[in-house]
């Protein structure tokens, strides 16, 4: 008799618990389990084309010939070329961030409230304007399909270039390109 | 007759489909000099580490004074491997220097084939260096 009640009382909890479960879990940003999407950028691909950046432009030397370092950066107009909305700041940031923790290199601000101060302590201090961007950083992000029944391909090539504002050439270029490959309507990990 | 047909021309495709090795070529007398650098090994994916292995690792400081590891891998296999690695930075100190957790770089191999990967330190103030390689899919 007691086993008559206690049996239907364990499944019960057993069903109540599996059904309170769900899938949803943490993952490290960039890691093996984040998802995969052929016709989409995922954070990975951000992740990855900003290293590459970082480091070529690190490992060339370029930011060091500046006269008074550590260079300005001027985070100038990244072209979206892809079919999808995206935020270019997903890329530069991380460049941004980068530069700044490596000494080689700072950033001007587009804080509103830091320009005014800026602005105020030239003029209480009768400062010689704000030094000038040494640097500008720009680029595009190119998507380019390809189909083979159903199999598809998308490669998404980021092009950056740092371009000299004292003589307007383009002192340092960096590509990187990502593909992936998949069958219609499959995400990978 | 029918049967000696298909099974050849099944042991054509077999013998095709296993032919992803590389060839490769390079000059003899080497101009620079790699500066090796001897390494500790963990390896708890013997799989993995069968498959590809770490030949050899050199280091060199780029002109900012960064240092640049360059890892040596080869595929033992004769078949097209896929893996992930990823680096990691350490200071003076042993710490792991912010910002060093890069992102997991997908790579593959043709069989046989040799490759080098690189990456440059984010910071000068790293010294040392990891290297994670992860089976891939």
């Amino acid at each position: 008799m007691k086993n008559k009640i206690i049996i239907p009382l364990i499944a019960a909890s057993a069903a109540l618990l599996t059904g309170c479960a769900t899938d949803a879990h943490y993952v490290a940003t960039g890691g093996t389990q984040n998802i995969v999407n052929v016709g989409q950028i995922n954070i990975q691909d951000y992740i990855q084309a900003a290293n590459a950046a970082t480091s070529d432009l690190l490992a060339a030397g370029t930011l060091d010939k500046v006269k008074t370092p550590p260079a300005v950066l001027y985070i100038s107009r990244i072209v979206n070329n892809t079919g999808q909305q995206i935020d270019t700041d997903l890329l530069t940031k991380k460049i941004s961030i980068a530069l700044l923790n490596s000494g080689k290199a700072v950033t001007t601000s587009t804080d509103p409230a830091a320009k005014g101060y800026q602005q105020e302590n030239e003029f209480m201090n009768d400062q010689k304007g704000q030094k000038t961007p040494d640097f500008t950083l720009s680029g595009k992000i190119i998507q380019l399909n390809a189909r083979a029944g159903s199999t598809t391909q998308a490669t998404y090539s980021f092009q950056l270039s740092l371009n000299d504002t004292r003589t307007g050439y383009q002192v340092w270029e960096g590509e990187k390109e990502i593909t992936k490959i998949g069958t219609r309507g499959t995400v990978g990990f | 007759m029918k049967t000696k047909i298909a099974a050849l021309f099944a042991l054509t495709l077999a013998v095709a489909g296993c032919h992803d090795t590389m060839n490769s070529v390079e000059n003899a007398q080497k101009e620079g000099q790699r500066n090796m650098v001897s390494d500790s090994r963990v390896v708890s994916d013997t799989g993995l580490n069968r498959k590809v292995n770490v030949v050899g690792i050199n280091t060199a400081m780029t002109p900012g004074g960064f240092l640049k590891v360059q890892v040596e891998l080869l595929n033992r296999t004769s078949s097209f491997q896929h893996f992930n690695y990823h680096f990691e930075w350490f200071d003076q100190n042993g710490m792991q220097v912010a910002g060093s957790s890069t992102a997991v770089i997908p790579e593959e191999l043709a069989g046989k084939e040799d490759k080098y990967i690189s990456a440059v330190a984010p910071l000068q103030s790293a010294k040392d260096f990891r290297l994670k390689l992860i089976l891939g899919q």
